[in-house]
């Protein structure tokens, strides 16, 4: 064979060689394995952490807001509407990135290290979903912000936990069942302030008598927590136990109220007018639909006024009635206490 | 005489030369012809081996990806584009909090009175981001509120998981496959930024990350199917517009929405046989 087509064949045998060579050096092992690509790199893929944690993550320590949650019509799961915690509150977990798509398993999951946000402007939060949009489907419900709410946010009427008004029951609102006998016992010592049956008139304190159960005992544990603050009521409510409040509950809820007398028709009939702002919680008739929300009609007015005047000034914190009080001057508390302290009750 | 001698000489050599090169083709096309029916029949034996062992799998833990065979669908009649899943994915993928990267997507198909063709928007849609106010928060304005519209709807999409993906194909480097449970992923290490990928997918479901280098693309959140979890998309969706599930099962919720809906899918011309179906769309969605 002539001699350069002898080195033109080594020259091929050596590129086939070294290029063999090298692939087999670059190639890294798990390469075909599966196919045309690197084999390790589907586990790979597969050990990224999830940063969505789920419904029953968050349930696992937050029962209340979930049993709140599930009963309300963010849970339809009948209809496979369904608005999970992590929806508005963000993921659970925060998967680092060290380097570029580096699958990595650190990275902080709430509760340590990872704090969830609790959306303040529930405006811009709920009309994500609820503000009236060409394509939206029919079914979907739909609101004009500005005339829905004004400029009030969407949280002062509404639960986001359980949005519907006033049909659910919140699984909250369930007191320890209590026994009114040992209840009225224990109520002798109330009777200075909240009169002898539950009915203040004209004592300083606001009239017990058929008060919700449950807003009675959630009332008696704030008072105990320190979420409320009264000089009277915080040492007497700071010695007792669930089993006390259950009882006096269950004893004070279970007397008749009564109404005063209509004093000033006028301001029944401006009070009324003002009250269309609270029915939907309070109820028409000042009876709240909810337990979880306190009856109104027959309260002492002048514990509706300060109570007002409270929420207003920041001496009592709760952002729906923050909302509803603040557009409400001294005159149209006093109107709005006076109809409800005359409202009938049950 | 001399030259002539010379000539012949030179026109003998080409001769002899030629026939070697016919006689070594002719070797070699027999080697390579005997070379392919021992493959053959090596393959026909590996094929009859792995009916009886059981099958390579990778090493994800719980998870045996010969068990499912996993498919989406997108009921656009529930959907209300609230671009939770938008704003999801781009959290639990790690995707640049832009409005130009997008892993999912979602589209509003508006036909106002008298036009012939709908109007497509998206979250990307300059009018869209003014009204969320940041690139890193999706909503969709109500631009139509005064127009007369005949028709509206949203349409969200996504990769659609082809059964013969155009984009594993062009891949020049094996970084983009298919998985034998379903999903094309990308492994990143491997991907050399060329785009190619990107310019083959007829659905615009890829994206390039200028800031790492590489193509990214829905996973259909393998990290978490792969654990018994649901897709982030699916996972915050409120209204049950995006469906997920294995088509192994024939109870599970995809299998169900395939049964029990006259499903489509997108640019079925394409011969890329997607695994995302719709329901709720018209001509105008493609």
């Amino acid at each position: 064979m002539p001699r350069h087509i002898f080195r033109l064949i080594l020259v091929i045998l050596v590129c086939v060689v070294v290029g063999y060579g090298a692939k087999r050096f670059f190639t890294v092992n798990s390469f075909y394995e599966y196919g045309h690509y690197r084999g390790d790199s589907v586990a790979d893929i597969a050990s990224d952490k999830p940063k969505f944690k789920g419904v029953g993550y968050c349930a696992s320590c937050h029962a209340k807001q979930t049993a709140e949650w599930s009963n309300g019509v963010h849970n339809s799961s009948d209809i496979g509407k369904i608005v999970k915690c992590e929806v508005c509150h963000g993921a659970g977990g925060e998967r680092d990135v060290l380097g570029p798509f580096e699958a990595s398993a650190t990275g902080a999951d709430h509760p340590n290290n990872l704090k969830m946000v609790v959306p303040t402007d529930t405006r811009k939060l709920c009309t994500f979903c609820h503000e009236r949009m060409t394509g939206r489907p029919l079914q979907q419900r739909q609101i004009v912000v500005a005339d829905h709410a004004g400029t009030q946010q969407c949280i002062v009427c509404h639960n986001p936990h359980s949005p519907k008004l006033n049909l659910t029951p919140v699984a909250e609102a369930a007191a320890q069942a209590g026994d009114p006998i040992v209840g009225k016992a224990k109520a002798a010592a109330c009777a200075g302030c909240h009169g002898a049956e539950g009915v203040s008139r004209n004592l300083p304190g606001p009239s017990l008598a058929g008060q919700n159960a449950a807003y009675f005992a959630e009332a008696l544990k704030a008072y105990g927590t320190g979420g409320r603050n009264n000089p009277m009521m915080s040492p007497a409510a700071q010695g007792m136990n669930a089993e006390d409040t259950g009882h006096l509950a269950a004893y004070f809820s279970g007397l008749k109220c009564e109404a005063a007398p209509a004093s000033d028709a006028q301001a029944v009939s401006a009070g009324k007018a003002i009250a269309s702002k609270c029915t939907a919680c309070h109820g028409a008739d000042g009876r709240a639909g909810n337990g979880a929300w306190p009856n109104l009609a027959g309260q002492s007015k002048d514990y509706l006024v300060n109570a007002i005047k409270a929420y207003k000034g920041g001496a009592r914190n709760n952002g729906m009635m923050a909302g509803i009080v603040k557009d409400l001057n001294d005159s149209d508390a006093e109107s709005v206490a006076t109809y409800y302290a005359s409202a009938a009750c049950k | 005489m001399e030259d002539k001698e010379k000539l012949e000489g030179q026109q003998t050599g080409r001769r002899e030369f030629l026939s070697c090169l016919g006689s070594a083709l002719a070797c070699s096309a027999a080697a390579a012809a005997a070379g392919a029916i021992t493959t053959g029949t090596v393959a026909t034996t590996a094929a009859e081996a792995a009916v009886t062992e059981v099958p390579p799998n990778p090493a994800i833990p719980g998870y045996d990806w010969t068990q499912h065979q996993w498919a989406f669908g997108v009921d656009a009649t529930k959907c209300i584009g609230c671009l939770r899943c938008v704003e999801a994915c781009k959290k639990e993928n790690n995707v640049p909090q832009d409005a130009h990267h997008f892993r999912t997507w979602v589209e509003r198909y508006v036909t106002l009175e008298g036009e012939e063709t709908a109007r497509v928007d998206s979250q990307a849609d300059p009018v869209n981001i003014a009204a969320s106010g940041s690139e890193s928060e999706y909503r969709f304005a109500d631009r139509y509120r005064d127009a007369k519209v005949e028709l509206a709807f949203f349409v969200p999409k996504l990769c659609n998981h082809c059964t013969h993906p155009a984009c594993v194909q062009v891949c020049p480097t094996g970084a983009t496959y298919k998985t034998e449970d379903g999903v094309v992923v990308i492994d990143h290490t491997y991907c050399i930024g060329c785009q190619y990928c990107v310019q083959a997918c007829p659905y615009g479901a890829r994206y390039f990350n200028e800031e790492t280098g590489v193509t990214d693309k829905c996973t259909w959140c393998y990290h978490r199917i792969t654990k018994g979890l649901q897709p982030a998309c699916v996972e915050v969706c409120p209204v049950g517009a995006r469906i997920f599930g294995d088509r192994n099962d024939k109870q599970s919720a995809i299998s169900q929405f395939i049964q029990n809906n006259r499903v489509s899918v997108l640019k079925p011309e394409t011969g890329n046989a997607p695994n995302v179906f719709y329901i709720g769309i018209d001509k105008d969605v493609s």
